[in-house]
């Protein structure tokens, strides 16, 4: 920081009220939202936002990749991966989902590295398309296939997760409510986020930003784009897997159209774009908004209009691009450093001018 | 001492051969002036020499090692860092974290790597824009950023595009000065330059290619006497 | 056995015609543009259904609807790369743009385009029945090929080449390769760099929605297949060589060859995978294609 570190400095912060407004609206947001399952207690309610909080936690993983400069449009599949491995542990072996997703999270890191591993070497749109391919393709595959050696598949029937033998209960994710899953999905989202900001901090995060802003100067640094990139997509895809089971788990019935859908990639990659998808609040900020819309559109019309709320997507897709790309994430870092600035005491110096900060890392 | 040598380097390109059975040799801690006409084959080879492209013949050895077929980030690693002629900020990053990112090269940990950068940025005299979008730099400035984010990853080698490029006579002395300072470091340098009032006066030895080929070498004395220099580029009035 | 994997080889040549025609559009785009069309398998598929619209409503037969369709076809290209693509490279003030933002775009764009099929006449297949042409050849009693296949292979190896006259031997060939090669150079030799663009989206579209109409005859289309031909159209456009319209054609050849013999001897959908592996492999060995120049 600036102004220097250490306990003085920060004091000295404190009696300015310089204060980051993170610092305050973060823990509000926070308290409310760990209060509202009892306050609110219609599962509409609570099931809206274990819908806004996965979304959120699904397109921060995401965003990851995108911070890293490149683009998947195939992330379903990993989703898809995780969710049907851990069911086909569950529901056909009797392993506890908790270890299962564990399992399906390694799964991902596979398919992951035979997809990335050629085509995050090189420039521009093959990885895009692998991820786009291997997504379809799965699908496709799950889809016609009704076994899978001694496990079933079930095709494109599904899977319903129901227990195996006996094994029921907490120890194998399984809740009487929804209220342990509202917060499983809360806390998933708070620790993606966390962790999106603190690798922001340390050299891979450095990194992020100069292999998205000039992979040719990067290289010249000696950072080897290639291998952080995998790193990176790695990690995204075993999140994403954990993600699959949480839904899993939550839904009780999976099938190929239901998470291995490339409307599903949309939906993650539209959440992302909305709320700016290189920034670590900004998938988040997405979730918030697109979500609760994209529940209006599809109970009001989706049985009626096939295809409408996709139609919507794009458009949505493509007005963001054209005239926001950076998200509505520029929006709300502008009204936190507002509210940051009414908080201050004005300083006795003028030297603390208002800046454009570099977006290079402060969450924008 | 050689830190760096190129023997009998050829690179094609299609049917134009750019470096043709280039040998060079680079001395510890020196300041090496690379000059010729445009086209003559410079910026290739530096890409070559970096790893940027892959030579059709010839190997290059730094410090004893072959890093011939090596990639541009295991060179850097290795320790030869450059350029661009086109200066390549990372633009939405702040003068400070364009350096932070060179200095992880070989610092460990985000602290460590902010004071290797605050060291290089003073050393190119850019520490009081340390918080400046790279954006909004000034061409010079830029230059000298690029400078700084090199230097940053505990180069031993420097090879320099074109750092002059587009400054004005005065810039141009200032920063010849900067460069001197960095070189009683230690470094070694390689600049790519045109002008001649400062190749003379900052590098110790001078090499002059054309068409590919390395034309004359030697001191700046010795070269602009040579006749085939003056017929190939530097025209009679630089002449001794 | 050799007589099916030599009918499986020649069913695959003409199938693999049907994806080149669909390949070398895109080809041709990402050469001059630079850019991947993500919406190329909706928009063929857009005017595969303006075909059958017209056929359905007022008795076009495919085969000449051709004469209405590709106009309209390149005017849409034409009008996509100058209204929604043009802005994203003026904001960068480049003509090369860092590709993720248009890939985005053109998402959005396949999107809306297939969805409002499906929105517009429903997830119903449709098909186009009593063509002009249609029947079949028999060969040696054990290779029956459908005419109207066989005639869209001709029509892929026709536009192959009228692209390759049409690139090579004309002004505006020229104009759009030199584009293709320097955009700068080209703008400043005087050519109209987003016009040349869009014109180049427009012949990728226009070649499209050719090959789409040829293929009407004999193809069943319904509102969800543009995403299964664009993936094999990405494939074949890095199999045969990012830009390289022989190239598509040549790809197209090997995925359709590939395809047909090894559905000889495996399911369908292990057919699919075969093609995802030879996408890697070649990815891995030489991600400029077989006949492919642009450096990566």
């Amino acid at each position: 920081m600036k102004q220097g570190t250490g306990i003085g400095a920060l004091a000295e912060r404190l009696r300015r009220r310089q204060i980051p407004s993170g610092w305050i609206v973060i823990p509000v947001l926070l308290i409310l939202l760990v209060i509202l399952p009892f306050v609110w207690k219609q599962p509409f309610y609570v099931n809206i936002f274990i819908l806004i909080f996965l979304f959120g936690y699904l397109a921060t993983a995401w965003g990851l990749v995108g911070q890293s400069g490149q683009l998947s449009f195939g992330h379903a599949a990993f989703f898809g991966l995780g969710a049907y491995t851990s069911t086909l542990l569950y529901t056909q072996v009797g392993v506890s989902p908790w270890l299962g997703m564990l399992v399906g999270a390694v799964v991902a890191v596979i398919a992951g590295a035979i997809i990335g591993y050629p085509t995050l070497r090189l420039r521009g749109v093959y990885f895009a398309l692998a991820t786009l391919a291997f997504c379809v393709i799965l699908q496709i595959y799950v889809r016609n296939t009704q076994f899978l050696g001694p496990l079933t598949l079930g095709a494109s029937s599904g899977l319903w997760i129901t227990p195996y033998a006996g094994a029921k209960g907490p120890l194998f994710y399984q809740f009487a409510s929804k209220t342990p899953f509202y917060f499983i999905a809360l806390g998933m989202l708070v620790g993606v986020v966390s962790l999106s900001h603190l690798l922001n901090r340390v050299r891979l995060g450095y990194y992020w930003r100069a292999m998205r802003s000039d992979p040719d100067a990067s290289e010249s640094l000696g950072i080897n784009v290639g291998r952080y990139r995998l790193m990176t997509f790695l990690l995204s895809c075993a999140l994403t897997a954990l993600g699959g089971s949480f839904y899993a788990q939550y839904f009780y019935f999976i099938s190929p159209d239901r998470v291995l859908d490339i409307s599903l990639s949309v939906e993650i990659v539209l959440v992302g774009v909305v709320g700016g998808w290189q920034t670590v609040f900004g998938p988040m900020i997405g979730a918030f908004i697109i979500i609760p819309i994209s529940h209006i559109i599809s109970a009001q019309l989706g049985s009626t209009l096939f295809g409408l709320h996709i139609v919507v997507y794009g458009i949505i897709l493509m007005l963001f691009i054209l005239y926001l790309p950076r998200g509505l994430n520029i929006p709300v870092m502008r009204g936190l450093r507002w509210l940051e600035a009414k908080l201050q005491r004005q300083p006795e110096s003028s030297s603390d001018k208002p800046r454009r900060k570099p977006s290079g890392y402060t969450g924008s | 001492m050689a830190i760096l040598e190129v023997s009998k380097v050829t690179k094609r390109f299609g049917g134009l051969v750019a470096v043709h059975d280039l040998d060079m040799r680079v001395d510890e801690g020196e300041i090496l002036g690379l000059i010729g006409p445009n086209g003559a084959g410079k910026t290739t080879l530096f890409n070559l020499v970096v790893g940027y492209y892959q030579p059709d013949g010839g190997r290059i050895v730094f410090q004893g090692h072959d890093i011939t077929s090596l990639k541009p980030y295991e060179v850097c690693q290795r320790g030869i860092a450059r350029t661009f002629q086109t200066t390549k900020p990372f633009m939405d990053s702040s003068v400070l974290e364009n350096v932070v990112i060179g200095g992880f090269m070989w610092s460990h940990g985000t602290a460590e790597a902010r004071k290797t950068a605050l060291k290089a940025l003073g050393m190119l005299e850019l520490d009081d824009r340390a918080e400046t979008l790279a954006s909004e730099l000034t061409v010079p400035d830029r230059k000298r950023l690029e400078v700084a984010r090199a230097l940053a990853t505990g180069a031993k080698l420097l090879l320099l595009d074109e750092p002059m490029a587009g400054l004005t006579p005065s810039e141009k002395a200032h920063t010849a000065d900067l460069l001197r300072r960095v070189s009683e470091q230690g470094i070694t340098l390689v600049i790519v330059e045109h002008d001649m009032k400062v190749v003379m006066t900052l590098c110790s030895r001078i090499i002059l290619m054309d068409r590919g080929e390395k034309l004359v070498e030697g001191t700046p004395q010795e070269v602009s006497s040579d006749p085939k220099a003056i017929t190939a580029y530097l025209g009679v009035e630089y002449a001794a | 056995m050799v007589e099916q994997v030599g009918a499986a080889l020649v069913i695959g040549i003409l199938l693999g015609c049907l994806y080149a025609v669909v390949a070398i559009g895109l080809s041709l785009i990402f050469g001059i543009i630079r850019v991947i069309n993500f919406a190329h398998g909706s928009i063929a598929i857009l005017f595969m259904y303006l075909g059958f619209l017209l056929w359905r409503l007022w008795g076009i037969d495919p085969y000449l609807s051709i004469i209405i369709v590709v106009p309209v076809a390149f005017a849409f290209g034409y009008g996509v790369q100058y209204i929604l693509v043009r802005p994203m490279f003026v904001r960068e003030k480049t003509y090369v743009v860092e590709p993720l933002g248009v890939l985005l775009l053109l998402c959005g764009l396949d999107l809306v385009i297939s969805n409002g099929i499906l929105l517009a006449i429903g997830p119903y297949a449709l098909a186009v029945t009593n063509p002009y042409i249609s029947g079949v050849i028999q060969w040696g009693g054990f290779l029956t090929i459908s005419v109207p296949r066989l005639i869209l292979a001709l029509v892929a190896v026709g536009l192959c080449f009228g692209l390759f006259w049409l690139l090579n031997r004309t002004e505006l060939g020229n104009s759009i390769r030199a584009v293709g090669q320097n955009r700068e150079a080209a703008a400043i030799c005087g050519l109209n760099v987003h016009h040349i663009y869009a014109l180049a989206f427009g012949l990728g579209c226009a070649v499209t929605a050719f090959g789409g109409c040829v293929m009407l005859p004999f193809y069943g289309i319904y509102p969800q297949m543009g995403i299964g031909l664009a993936i094999k159209a990405f494939i074949i456009v890095v199999l045969g060589g990012l830009g390289s319209v022989p190239g598509a054609l040549l790809g197209g050849i090997i995925i359709g060859v590939v395809e047909s013999v090894a559905s000889q001897f495996m399911p369908g959908t292990m057919a699919l995978i075969i093609s995802l592996v030879l996408f890697l492999i070649i990815v891995l060995l030489r991600p400029r294609g077989l006949m492919g120049t642009i450096e990566v």
